[in-house]
Order: C-alpha cells, then structure tokens, then sequence
C-alpha cells in the first residue's frame, strides 16, 4: 500500500499536487518572512488611505479598498487556508477511518448502525447545513471545520469499510485472529497501518472541500471577518466591487489559490478516479 | 424488484422523519433564547409573551414536536418574519426556478460532459489529454461563486451580452411557470447562471464517462465484438456507452439532489430568485420560518434524489444484486 | 449617571497622586464595534475599521464584529445591555427636514428603555431644551435653542459623529428629462416630487430604479425602511407634505391652519377617491388620525399621534385637531408623516386585531393594499420588485406610466443595469461613490447628482456599559477619530465631517462649524485628555483610572 503510495508520486499529476502542497506549506511557514506588510495594517499615501493602489514594485498585487496589501494577504491566506483544510481533513478522516474500520470488521449491527448513520447524514444539504448553523451559532471557522467533520466522513467511511472487508478475510488476517489476537489488536495494529494510505487520499480531497467550504461560507458572508483568509479576500473584494475597478489583482488571485490547492488534493487522489467517486465505485 | 421499491421508499420516509427531526432540533435546541429564533424583533414584550403561548412554546418540547410534525405534514410551514407571507407560498414561488436552473445547467452539463469524456476515452495519451482532464478537474476545484464572479466580469459587465442578476427583466411578469418558460427574457437571463453551474458541473460526468468507457472498452464482450470484425464506432454506440452510461446517469440523479444544496452561492451571486437565495437571505436576516421551510425543502428534495439514484442503479444494472447493495 | 458620578469622586480623590503603573485601575477590557457585515455595508465597515485603528493607538484593545442584518437590530435596539458600541445611521426622510424629530426622539430619557435613545444618555439639561424647542413657536427663538442643543450634545459627545453623506442618484438622462428633475432641500432628486414631475423623452416612460434592502411590510401603519417608504408614500396621500424647500404644505389638505398653538383646522380637498373606487370621506381622515394611537397596535407610527387630544369632524370636509402641548413641528412630523388609510378596509382590521399579538405593522392587505396617491400598487414582491402604475384619478398624475422598484442587494449587478438600460434610475447606491462618480465618462447617457442628506452616521457609545458612563472618556474616543479621513477615504469622498444630528443641509437649525469643535479634537489631544481623567497607559495598554474595576463582560 506505501509503495504504492509512492508510486502516485511517481505519476506526473501527483507530483504536481504535491508540489503545490509542498509550496503551500513553505510559504504559510514563512508567511510573516515573505509577507511585505502586516495583512491587516491600512497602508498611507500621505494623510490619505492607499486604496486601490496598481502594481507597483511595493505592493505587487496592489492594494484593497481599505488600502492593505493584497500580496500580503494572500500570503497569510495559506495560513488559514491550511488549517482550515488540516484541521477539517484530519477530523473527516479519523472519524471515517474509525466507522469504516467498525463496520467493515465487525459487521453485523454496527455496519448497520454506521450505514444508517450515513444515509442521515448524506440527506443533509452541505452548504445550507452549514449556513443554519453558523447563523444559528456564531459565524466563523468553528462551524466550517464541524461542519465538514460531520457531514464528509461517510464518504471515506464507505471506501475504508469495502478496503476492510477485503482485508479481513487475508491470511494473515486469519493468523493473527488464530494466534489469540484481540480483536481491537486486530483491528488497530493490523489492519488500520493498511488502510492508512487510502485515508490519507481522501483527506487530501476534503482539504480541498474544506477550503470551498470556507470559501463558501465567507462569501456568504458567514466566515470570520477577522482572519485573515482566501475566502475573505474574495467577499471583501465583491463587497467593495473589485470587479467594477477591474482590479484583477485583487480578486483573481485569491480564487486562482483555492483552485490550486483543491486541485492539488484532486491530482493527487487521481491515482484512482474512483476515489473522487466513491459512491458509484462502491454502489 | 417490487420489495426492494418498498424498501426504499421506507427507507427514504425513515430518513426524511430523521433529518425532519434533526432540523427541528437544530432550530430549537441551539445556546440562547430560542423563542428569540421566532418572534419578530419588532415586537414588544407583551407580544413576545403572547405569541410565545401561541406559538406552544411554553409546552413541553414532546407536545412541541407533535404539534410541529403535524403542521408540517400538511405543508403547514409557518409565516415569514421577513415577507409576512406563508413560508409555503414563498417557497412554492422559489422552487420553479431552482428546479429549471438546476435541470437546465445539469442536463447541459451531463450532454457535453458523456460526448467529451467518451472522445477522450478513445484519444488516449498525447496533449488533448494531458489539457483535459486537469482542465476538467480544474473547473471542479474552482470556487462556484467564483466562477460566476469571472463570468459575469466579463460577459455581463465588459461585454454586456447578458443581464446582470435576476430572471425577468423588470416591469415583466409571466403569470404562469409556461408563460415564464415561453419568454425569451427568462432564458437570457438564466443563461449566465446556468453556465456557470454547468461549468462546475461537466467535470464529474467527463471524467466519470472517460473511465468507465475504458473499463468497459476493455470488457471482454467488447474485446469479443472487436474480434468478429464490428466497426470500432458500432461497438461503441451498440455495446460501450451503453453500459458506461449507467454510473453517469446514477451520478445524474445524485448530482440532482447534490446540486439544488449547492446552488446557494450561484443564485446569490446572479440574484436568481431560487430556494437557494431564498434561505441565504432567511439566513441572513434571521427570519428562521423561511430558513427552516427552505433548509427542509433542500434536503427532502437531496434524499428524494438519492434514493432515486439507488433504485436507478439497481434498475439499469441487472448485474447488481439487490441483496448484497448496501 | 450614579456611575459617573462614582467614577467623579475617584477622580476627584486621587487627582493629586501621579498616574503611573502603581495608581493604574484595572486594564479596559478589548471593546468591540458592531457593523454590518462588509458585503451589506462597505463603507461603514471600513469606517469602523479606521475608528478601531485610531482607538487602538490609545492603548485600546478593539475589534470590529460584523452582525448579520437582523440579528444586528436585534441586539442594538433590544439588547441594551449587551453592547459596547456600534456603527449606525439616521436616514434623510422629508419629514426630518425639520430637525424636531430627531432632536426629540434621540437623546431624550424618556426612550432610554426601548425608543431612540439607544445609547441611554440622561442628560436633564438635554430634556429641557428638547422639550423648549418643541413649544417654541417663534422661528428665532426656537433655531437659538435647537443651536443651543446641538453644543449640549457637543459636549456629551454620546456619539461618535462620523458623517453626514451626500445622497447619490444616478439616472439616464436619454430617457428622463432632466429638466423634469426636482431637488429636494436635503434628500436630492430621489424624492417624491421627482416622481410626480418626471417627464419621459421618448418611448420608455416606465421608471425603473433600485432598492438594495428589501421593505418590511407595505401597510399604512408600518414605516417600512427608508426605501419602502419611498412607494408608500406615492400610494398613501397624507393631508400634508414636505415641499421641495423643506417646509410642510398641504396636500391632501385644502388648506391647514393653526388658529391656536394647539388647535390645528384641517379642510379636506373634495373629489379624491380611493383605489378601489370609494370616495375619500373626512371619516376616512379623523380615522387616520386615530387609529395609530388604538391600543399598542401601531407601534411605530403611534409617537406621532402622541400629543393629539382630540380630533373632531367640524364640517363635511373639515376636522379640527386639539392638541395637548403647543407643538412646533406638529404639521411635519405628524400631518406630513401619517397615511390616509381608508377606514372601510382598515376598521374591521384593528377590530380583528384586538387581543391578537400581532400590529397593524404586519398586516398587509391582499392582493395589493389600498390608497388614494397618484400611484397605484399593481403587484408586490417583497424581495424581487413593487409595481406601482399611475393613478389618472389623481388630481396630481403623474407623467410617467408605472413606477418599478427592482430590489437586489447585489450593488455590482445594479450598477452594471444601469448602465445596459434594465434600470433607469439608480436611486439606492451603496457602493464605492468613486466608481459612480467616474460613470458619466464612460457612459454619456447616465447623469449624476450629488447633495448632502439630512440624515448621518455614527458609532454608538453604550452609557450603560462603562467607561462609556464617563464622559471624559467619551470626548476623548470621539477627538481620536479623524473625522475628515473617514470622509474622504472610507466613504469616497461622498460625506462631508458631522458633529451633530443636524444636517448642515438645514442650514437654518444646523449649528454653524459645529464639526470642528468637538472637544479636543485630534489624537493628540485625546491622548492627553485621557491622561488627565486619570486613565493610565501601563506598557500599551489603557487602564482605568486608580480603584476601578472592570465589571464589565466583553461583548460575546
């Protein structure tokens, strides 16, 4: 399973995925290095706000309708962008690991359970469950990463479940059940180690949902105005009518980002295209 | 073929009665005053008092419940803060215009989508595929609202070769949904927002196409056909799509229930005047009824949807045995 | 009051001891600012944003909270506890041009519980020249007492007074006659007036303009928001009306007379007609009178029947109208505020009312609701558009055929109808002013113009929520903010500096220079001032003056 995990690697989509995550991390590492200014700091042209600035050689992405500094800012982005996306992925996929895991091994009445679970949970709409939620609650990242974690995981928890079933009936699966193995041991030792790769895919394709979530949410006006984050960006953008200005610098690279980072989790996943289908793969 | 129908439609009823109940949870158990999610901030305290008898909610939660499902089983939603209207009427006058974006971008979206993933199934390797797939994953990575930002910029504003929001230009007024269907100003003004979703949407069932069409190009009834000497585009037509149109239509109908959630972001940035813009509006404005109303619609129509597609899985495909589907 | 008075006699002890870390109160704690959200209200986010910059330079911890629309009202107007400060606005109606209803409803202690004053400043020295200024019949005397007011308010400084803004309008002058245009004294072109007047050039002589908020409820007994009104008051004749010149004059009314400071005769002009066909009947008229003041049922409206004793038929077109106090502004804020509702429909209304929760502010008649006006209503969408269409029965018809109100929140998508002719008239824009400002360049149809509006914006200091009680701290935040930057970046230019809920668009009441003489003034000074009220700045951060403690919860 690791090697072909590193095999996706190997295929040129892949590796250009993982060459975008790669500079995404570096840059949210070295945001407050690279960054020029603070993202938030209103810059001055004498007494007055910088708005609208063009590029020029100090601001290269020019500046907002406030007068912050849009390169700035998109570097930042990464930051929020990555943990949003970490946080979201990491709880999709623990909690469909850990159901797949149950009810591919155990069956019976927990696949039952957890199957259940599933077809409720794939009756709520995303995005309006997470626009009631955050108008009920308060708006901001909170809502986004819980709502990704509870309504994204039956996905990856159908793939890991057909994975298990396989698994179980290996011979050394078999050996390890006759040589006194608890089932728990069984279950965590020996199987979850093989399954790992294949979660790691999906979560690589729900940090990509995550971030449209966000994405989503802020322009609806229903993210945390006080981060700083590619979703942001874009609604201040509309709001102020970058696209009226023409100001292309604003309000293009923000979305440019996202799709970058959803489609390297996307490129990567694409060492199977069933991955990115999992209910028709598994019917 | 007749029990399993039965068993779906129960279990589709099973899971309408959950989420139902979830939403009714969600509105009413959240931190706060919940009477506060239901009175109209513009009344005074007496009235608050008052309505808060008259709306049960100095019953206990059970006697709530009961009397809530019974008013929504007979479509009895309740009155918008914000219109002063039924949540009923509101969402009836919303629906049609989800339903035909949504129908019209899908059905566009799924056309171009099967043509181009079964040309790229045969044009295997080189650049028009190495430019297509990324492409094709690219539109699906993209922001929607996003999309329909760069659209309207461009063919709206620089180009002014569509309106601007909407769906009728003003002063028009179709009296019915044919009437509405029949105008010329209607389908110009969806034209935008539909290409937008379509544009989102062709992603899935290009690349779902592309692969079955190779998996099942390299079944052995076709590699059989090939051998009796049928024309390459005689196998494909008579044998391949055929059968590798089954996962792009249960796609369809997911898409369908998948779709009419998503299109929240797309109808508020046209201004399209669905269910979609309908509950971000509630939302926004804190006019819980309509929220509510909408928030249901969306996810009867999403289970309504999925269960379809299951059944049209187990309908299309014979070689699914009903038994063993989860 | 007890609070400052408190905070006073701290001071006042410890005046002698020098400010350092030692004498230092407790550290205020991170005060928030209510907005709208961006998308709803750019400029007065970013208004807030610069006020938040200007306040964290003296040692305050502040952030700028967004609210969404409802929930936004919810908590300012009946949350009173719960707020630090928050951005809002007065919006420039007709009735305003006289400065009484502000002047009475804003700061009066009377409405500290649930009416205007939501700041809850009890000043009885304010009470007093309110009340005066109401009574005073004498132009002269009572435009002394209003300037007197306004330094009252200068020194409490209750608000932040950021701006009174220019209104706006665009329309495309191929198909409007600009001739036809009537500005307003402190509202514009958009007004009333123009709609009456509008003369069409060629074919299309529907006017089509923009609303971006939708109305609440169309009834005659509900102000619904600034843009509502705006087809109500087509539709619904009142017995008088704000002129152009910003002075009432009669409209429904043949003639208006007071033969006594608190009697009113009103003679009623003959021949009008309801839209269903029924005559207008003096009935009609006292009932109009009345019925805002039956039982809780008007809640808004109801303030402006308040001060009428009785109203009483003297002929078949005549009434007279006795009031309780002598009342200076009485033919503006209530004859040229209140609907001729027709008593047939309206009566079996309230009598269905009775004992129900629910107001006449929420009843909306159906199909389409019934009035006398030169307009009409054809159909009613509260958030896709209202149709209104001539009335040729009106002794004032008007020019135009219909009257369409496109309501989209989108300002992108109504600026970019303007342009391709699907609106002709941009009449709500909340956009970057800039941007409108450069269309006539390149779109020689659209025309543009710009006044000042009666109404302002400010940020809300919360008395009840200290330091706000005092008003040494006060004066300070508002000298801190730089109110000519907020004009000319946050608001593009569209604004002019205010100080005073007194529009210098009233050139008569409006305090002259008023907005340069906020205390202090300048950041500097603000930092000083605070200094001298014994606040103490302990490395960065602001702390209250020696022996007090922060009580308060921070916003959540």
């Amino acid at each position: 399973m690791w090697r072909s995990f590193l095999s996706f690697l190997r295929d040129p989509f892949a590796a250009v995925g993982a060459s975008i995550y790669a500079v995404i991390v570096v840059v949210a590492l070295l945001a407050d290095r690279l960054a020029p200014y603070e993202p938030k700091a209103i810059l001055k042209v004498g007494a007055r706000v910088a708005r609208y600035l063009p590029i020029t050689s100090a601001n290269w992405l020019g500046t907002t309708a406030s007068g912050r500094d849009v390169l700035s800012q998109l570097i930042y982005g990464t930051r929020s962008a990555l943990a949003v996306g970490l946080t979201a992925a990491l709880a999709v996929v623990a909690i469909g690991t850990l159901l797949g895991l149950l009810s591919g091994y155990l069956g019976g009445w927990v696949d039952r359970v957890v199957s259940w679970f599933a077809d409720i949970v794939l009756g709520l709409p995303f995005l309006p469950f997470m626009l009631v939620l955050a108008a009920l609650t308060q708006p901001g990242t909170g809502v986004v990463i819980f709502s990704v974690a509870t309504l994204l995981w039956p996905n990856t928890a159908r793939v890991i479940r057909a994975q298990v079933l396989s698994l179980r009936e290996r011979a050394w699966v078999e050996a390890a059940r006759v040589t006194g193995c608890s089932t728990p041991r069984i279950m965590f030792v020996h199987i979850l180690p093989q399954v790992l790769p294949l979660a790691a895919l999906y979560g690589s394709v729900a940090i990509g949902w995550a971030i449209l979530a966000e994405a989503s949410a802020s322009f609806l006006g229903f993210g945390d105005p006080n981060t700083i984050s590619w979703g942001v960006m874009l609604q201040e953008a509309y709001a102020n009518q970058a696209l009226s200005r023409g100001a292309w610098t604003w309000f293009a690279p923000p979305g440019a980002a996202i799709m970058a980072m959803v489609l390297a989790g996307f490129l990567i996943s694409r060492g199977s295209e069933k991955l990115l289908f999992p209910k028709l793969a598994d019917g | 073929m007749a029990r399993h129908l039965l068993g779906r439609l129960g279990h589709l009823l099973l899971v309408l009665w959950v989420v139902s109940g979830l939403t009714f949870v969600l509105f009413r158990l959240m931190p706060g005053d919940p009477t506060l999610n239901f009175i109209s901030p513009t009344f005074s305290e007496e009235t608050r008092a008052a309505l808060l008898k008259s709306f049960g909610l100095d019953r206990s939660i059970w006697q709530q419940y009961l009397s809530w499902m019974g008013n929504l089983l007979q479509g009895e939603l309740g009155q918008s803060f914000l219109q002063g209207k039924k949540v009923s009427v509101l969402l009836a006058e919303a629906l049609p215009n989800t339903v035909i974006l949504t129908l019209v971008s899908l059905c566009a979206a799924y056309a171009f989508g099967i043509v181009a993933g079964a040309f790229l199934a045969f044009r295997r390797g080189g650049v028009v595929e190495a430019m297509a797939i990324p492409s094709a994953l690219a539109t699906r990575a993209a922001p929607e609202f996003w999309l329909g930002m760069l659209l309207l910029a461009a063919l709206a504003f620089q180009a002014g070769w569509f309106p601007t929001g909407g769906a009728l230009s003003p002063g028009e007024q179709p009296g019915t949904i044919g009437a509405m269907l029949i105008s010329r100003d209607y389908w110009w003004h969806l034209a935008l927002p539909a290409l937008t979703l379509m544009l989102y949407l062709q992603g899935l069932p290009l690349l779902l196409m592309r692969a079955t069409m190779l998996e099942v190009l390299n079944d052995e009834f076709i590699v059989m056909a090939r051998m009796k000497g049928l024309s390459r585009w005689s196998i494909v037509m008579r044998h391949a799509a055929r059968n590798a149109l089954l996962p792009v239509v249960t796609a369809f109908a997911l898409g369908l229930g998948a779709s009419m959630g998503g299109n929240v972001v797309v109808e508020t940035v046209f201004a399209w005047p669905g269910v979609g813009r309908l509950l971000v509006q509630a939302v926004q404005s804190a006019d819980y009824p309509l929220a509510q109303g909408a928030f249901l619609l969306i996810a009867a129509v999403l289970v309504t949807m999925n269960s379809l597609a299951d059944l049209a899985y187990a309908a299309l495909d014979p070689r699914v045995a009903i038994g063993m589907k989860r | 009051m007890m609070n400052r008075l408190a905070v006073a006699v701290a001071l006042a002890g410890l005046g002698t001891l020098p400010a350092n870390a030692q004498t230092a109160g407790d550290p205020i704690r991170p005060l928030v600012i209510l907005a709208q959200p961006q998308a709803a209200a750019p400029q007065e986010y970013q208004a807030a944003e610069m006020v938040a910059e200007a306040w964290k330079s003296l040692g305050l911890r502040v952030t700028v909270r967004p609210l969404p629309g409802q929930q936004f009202n919810q908590i300012v107007w009946f949350e009173r506890q719960r707020w630090d400060t928050t951005t809002w606005q007065m919006v420039g109606r007709a009735e305003r041009s006289d400065p009484d209803e502000l002047t009475y409803n804003l700061f009066v202690s009377a409405n500290i519980a649930n009416g205007y004053n939501l700041v809850g400043l009890n000043s009885p020295a304010y009470d007093k020249l309110a009340q005066a200024q109401r009574e005073e019949l004498d132009l002269t005397k009572r435009q002394g007492l209003i300037h007197e007011i306004q330094e009252v308010i200068n020194q409490e400084q209750p608000y932040g007074f950021m701006v009174h803004p220019k209104n706006l309008v665009a329309y495309n002058k191929a198909v409007w006659d600009e001739s036809s245009m009537v500005d307003q004294a402190g509202i514009g072109i958009r007004n009333f007036w123009t709609w009456i007047a509008l003369k069409p050039k060629g074919a299309q002589k529907d006017v089509i303009l923009n609303s971006v908020a939708p109305p609440t409820n169309l009834s005659p007994f509900n102000i619904p928001g600034a843009q509502g009104s705006w087809a109500t008051e087509l539709v619904w004749d009142r017995l008088m009306r704000i002129g152009p010149d910003g002075l009432p004059r009669p409209w429904a009314a043949e003639s208006v007379t007071r033969p006594t400071p608190t009697i009113v005769d009103v003679v009623l002009k003959s021949g009008m007609k309801w839209h269903d066909g029924k005559p207008v009947t003096i009935e009609d008229a006292v009932f109009s009178l009345e019925a805002p003041g039956y039982a809780d049922k008007s809640p808004m409206y109801r303030p402006f029947v308040g001060n009428i004793e009785k109203v009483e038929t003297t002929g078949p077109m005549s009434l007279r109208i006795t009031l309780k106090r002598p009342d200076a502004a009485f033919l503006v804020s209530s004859l040229s505020k209140l609907n001729l509702a027709p008593k047939h429909i309206w009566a079996p209304i309230f009598e269905n009312l009775k004992g129900k929760p629910e107001t006449a502010e929420s009843v909306m008649e159906q199909p389409v609701p019934i009035g006398s006006g030169p307009f009409k209503f054809v159909s009613v969408k509260l958030t896709e558009q209202i149709v209104l269409e001539a009335n040729p029965d009106h002794w004032a018809k008007p020019s135009v055929n219909r009257w369409i109100m496109r309501i989209a929140p989108n300002i992108e998508a109504t600026l970019g109808a303007l342009k391709s002719g699907e609106i002709n008239f941009l009449t709500d824009y909340t956009g970057d002013p800039e941007l409108l400002a450069n269309l006539p360049k390149s779109s020689p149809n659209i025309a543009l113009s710009s006044s000042l509006d009666i109404g302002f914006k400010f940020i809300a200091y919360n008395e009840r929520r200290p330091p706000f009680n005092d008003v040494a701290f006060r004066r300070s935040i508002s000298a801190a903010i730089d109110r000519e930057a907020l004009a000319a970046d946050a608001f593009g230019g569209a604004a002019v500096p205010a100080n005073s809920w007194v529009s210098p668009a009233l050139a008569f009441w409006a305090a002259p220079g008023i907005d340069k003489k906020v205390p202090g003034g300048t950041l500097e000074a603000a930092k000083k001032m605070l200094k001298d009220a014994g606040y103490v700045l302990v490395g960065d951060r602001l702390h209250y003056p020696a022996g007090v403690k922060e009580t308060t919860p921070v916003f959540q």
